[in-house]
């Protein structure tokens, strides 16, 4: 008899089938996968498990017994908790205050402090979660944060835990350090469902995954029999090809096409940053760094919309430092940014007006009047040559998937034959497919002899496309590194703030 | 067009406040069959009925127009009185003024003379929304208080005309009364220049790039920063264009039915253009057919209430209604929208980051 058992679960949204016929065990003090693509139905399942919906058909068995599970809080009573991956903790209490918030022992109307303290202390030597129970929330890194999320289900006496993706927004050692955390609660009798899409993680931490796809499961592995080909297969149906990359051309034939210089934001309450770095032509430059250290900082000082902005920007040699954003654009600075839907589109908008969004004046004819016809049909052309499925460019960009209005964005910044392209997190929330489709265009754009500077959390994307990789943290480039001698572990370090001279080049 | 789901959805809202009205009227004692008949008829049932409707549906066309302009770039302006007002008073100014010059270069100096200075009234809450960021709400609020009581002092002041009851300038020159277009009706040609109005603003948000950067700043302000747009100026020129109409609203009142400026005379017709704009859905189409529907239930309320013993205030119910229920409907629709949109598997993890951030 499993510890968890999933039977038949179907759930439909109006037109989306998202869970079909799910069914899967979980083992009692087993850490079990579920991997699978955006829109897989991992989400959906986990909500389905955590009673924020509920299924349409099939049943939920625990220990051998029928639940239903009607809200958060049924599954709590059940035992069940999840870790999101966007934590639900009050930044401006302490961590003790956090953990209990909602269930916290009380002197009649008052609060407890001291059995408070004392069972967060007992909690967390229980289960080898160091933590101090007095520090602020805020003043916490991340990692931290998250074993506060943790605790919190353990307080209510969690004995299944869901993570949510999450490894997400921690650095390679903070992974590290989760498994172990994650190690030593399933020892001490826990059991995880751990959701991921990193497939590293599946094999380094997990007995068995189950692999979903299209809301549907295709496969439940023992990590010790398979390889990370094996279930990147079941995931997308096929055999998945990494991007090949030629080397960066000769040193000689290399142009700076973007230069920072000292560049200073000191924007309001927003961390100051300070950042030198240089794009040469044919390079894809790599930043890496958890978010949050100065990456939105730097694009919106690139692409001109921050305030108190000090250092310099050159584009191809001349300074663009107090240009606006559009004559940026006119100069050949094009961006993928980080959020689409608000940053890189407007979703009330056709594909056709998103696309036209970056040369629509130059379009105008007299008395500013638009030629619309003109301006849909370039779209259409735009619509095949990018290959973005919609029925046609009067579609609104709302109602497309995340892979295809990232095209649009692609589609609208590429199409002027840029000389610098910024991307931030291009790939993220795309399924495998159009995700390759974006990394084929940026090696295609590096190929052509445009400076490619890509921003990502992604350290794996990093690697595989950066020519170089430079390292954000704190608002500072601490470290860079060539491809060749990049590795994960330095990379993480620098993540980390922790420099080694032999490190900086 | 589109769809016409929008226009049947704004029909059954305006047919189910009629009926919650009529609901009242009968609870009140009176026959609502009965008052919706002599409200039609007063409205529709002749010529001269119908003039007046559309006399009373000029001004509501203007500030229509004035309010649909700026919710479309997503400013909430609510400061069209003001403009009306500043605009009505300059009209008037040039009106009995420059009393030497023929009927049309005349008639189009105290428009222009309207139109600008309700634009420039436009541009000080743009100017301070655009260039400091502070919110055109409460700006353009105050603002109205300054340009009502501005306007008063103005003919009670400097401009006081002895012997008159009320607060009141003296009447513009006879050539810049605007021509009658109906026997018996005060529906005069500004009604044309409100109809040439809804086809210029009609085209400015379709056809040209001002309309284009006002959908994208309306729609999405981040994003048309990022694009580099220029938003500062769109938000300049929105909010002249938008005092300019309401200053246009204020000088047809004046050329064409007071023949002067009376202090404190519009009562509202301002702020009834949120009402046009919100129930013609911020098209200029819709709002000239919800200030027509608006038109003709003022104009029938007030012979109503002499035919029938309803007052003409439950006929403001109504009205009242018609915006309840068109908000309610259009906080529905987004709500319906919301919903749908975080239940498609593409919207679920951003909707789930949403929701949890």
């Amino acid at each position: 008899m499993s510890f968890l058992e999933l039977r038949g679960i179907r759930k439909t949204y109006p037109g989306v089938l998202a869970n079909d016929d799910i069914s899967l065990h979980v083992e009692a003090g087993e850490i079990h996968g579920l991997v699978g693509e955006n829109g897989a139905g991992k989400s959906t399942l986990m909500k389905l498990l955590y009673g924020m919906e509920q299924p349409d058909a099939g049943e939920i068995r625990l220990n051998g017994k029928r639940v239903m599970i009607a809200n958060p809080q049924d599954a709590i009573r059940l035992g069940i908790g999840m870790v999101h991956q966007h934590f639900q903790l009050v930044p401006s209490l302490t961590v003790a205050e956090n953990i209990a918030l909602g269930a916290e022992p009380r002197y009649g109307p008052f609060l407890n402090r001291f059995r408070l303290r004392r069972q967060v202390q007992a909690l967390s030597e229980q289960f080898g979660l160091q933590v101090d129970p007095n520090a602020l929330v805020s003043d916490l890194p991340v990692g931290l944060q998250q074993r506060v999320e943790i605790l919190k289900m353990l307080y209510r006496n969690a004995r299944l835990l869901i993570l949510d993706e999450p490894s997400a927004v921690l650095t390679p050692q903070e992974v590290e350090s989760l498994f172990g955390v994650l190690r030593r609660l399933v020892a001490g009798g826990c059991t995880a469902i751990f959701i991921t899409h990193k497939l590293y993680e599946i094999m380094a931490l997990c007995t068995r995954a189950t692999v979903l796809r299209r809301g549907r499961v295709v496969g439940t592995v023992q990590t010790v029999d398979t390889t990370p080909s094996e279930i990147a297969r079941l995931m997308v149906g096929h055999e998945v090809e990494a991007p090949v990359i030629t080397e960066a051309p000769a040193d000689g034939r290399r142009r700076p096409r973007l230069e920072v210089r000292n560049l200073q934001i000191t924007s309001g309450s927003r961390r100051a940053t300070q950042i030198d770095l240089t794009v040469f032509g044919g390079e894809i430059l790599g930043i890496a760094g958890v978010e949050g250290n100065g990456q939105q900082e730097l694009v919106e000082a690139l692409i001109g919309v921050a305030d108190g902005v000090s250092g310099e920007v050159l584009l191809d040699g001349e300074s663009i430092t107090r240009v606006p954003t559009r004559t940026r654009r006119e100069r050949g600075l094009a961006l993928i940014p980080e959020d689409r839907q608000t940053e890189g589109l407007s979703k009330a908008m056709a594909i056709w007006e998103n696309l036209s969004a970056g040369d629509y004046y130059q379009q105008a004819q007299g008395l500013g009047v638009l030629p619309l016809g003109q301006m849909r049909a370039m779209a259409a052309g735009l619509l095949n040559r990018f290959d973005i499925r919609a029925t046609d460019e009067r579609v609104g960009v709302g109602t497309l998937s995340g892979g295809n209005a990232q095209k649009v964005v692609i589609a609208r910044e590429l199409m002027r034959d840029p000389s610098v392209l910024v991307a931030v997190q291009p790939t993220r929330g795309l399924d495998i497919g159009a995700a390759g489709f974006v990394q084929e265009q940026l090696l295609r754009l590096r190929g052509a002899g445009v400076g490619v500077l890509l921003i990502s959390a992604d350290l794996d994307e990093l690697l595989a496309l950066s020519d170089r990789i430079a390292v954000l943290f704190n608002g500072r480039i601490v470290a860079q590194f060539p491809r060749a001698a990049a590795t994960r572990e330095q990379i993480g370090l620098a993540m980390a703030g922790k420099t080694m001279s032999e490190n900086i080049l | 067009m589109k769809s016409l789901a929008p226009i049947i959805r704004t029909v059954l809202t305006i047919l189910l406040a009629l009926l919650v009205g009529g609901i009242i009227m009968q609870l009140s004692g009176k026959d609502a069959l009965n008052a919706y008949g002599v409200l039609l008829n007063s409205a529709f049932g002749n010529p001269r009925a119908i003039a007046n409707t559309l006399l009373t549906a000029t001004p509501l066309i203007f500030t229509g127009l004035a309010t649909l302009i700026a919710f479309r770039a997503g400013i909430f302006n609510v400061g069209v009185e003001g403009s009306l007002y500043v605009g009505a008073f300059a009209a008037a100014w040039v009106g009995f003024t420059f009393t030497g010059l023929p009927a049309l270069p005349l008639i189009g100096l105290c428009f222009s003379a309207g139109a600008l200075v309700g634009g420039l009234w436009g541009l000080i809450p743009g100017y301070l929304k655009a260039r400091l960021r502070v919110d055109e709400i409460v700006t353009t609020i105050m603002l109205n208080y300054v340009a009502i009581l501005f306007t008063d002092y103005l003919v009670t002041g400097p401009f006081f005309v002895p012997g008159m009851a009320n607060a009141m300038s003296a009447q513009v020159a006879e050539q810049a009364q605007l021509p009658r277009l109906v026997e018996r009706s005060q529906l005069n040609a500004s009604f044309i220049l409100a109809l040439v109005s809804v086809i210029v603003v009609a085209w400015l948000l379709r056809r040209t790039t001002l309309g284009y950067e006002v959908k994208t700043i309306g729609s999405n302000p981040l994003f048309a920063r990022w694009m580099g747009m220029p938003v500062a100026r769109t938000i300049l020129l929105v909010m002249f264009i938008s005092g300019l109409l309401g200053g246009l609203a204020g000088a047809g009142q004046v050329l064409g039915v007071h023949y002067r400026f009376v202090s404190g005379f519009s009562r509202g017709l301002g702020f009834d253009g949120i009402v046009v704009a919100l129930l013609g859905r911020n098209s200029p189409l819709g709002a000239l057919l919800a200030a027509l529907f608006l038109g003709a239930l003022r104009n029938g309320s007030s012979t109503m209430e002499m035919f029938t013993q309803i007052p003409r205030d439950l006929i403001d119910i109504v009205i009242a209604l018609v915006i309840f229920f068109v908000a309610v409907e259009i906080s529905f629709g987004w709500l319906k929208r919301r919903t749908i949109a975080a239940a498609t598997p593409e919207a679920e993890q951003k909707g789930q980051a949403d929701g949890l951030a």
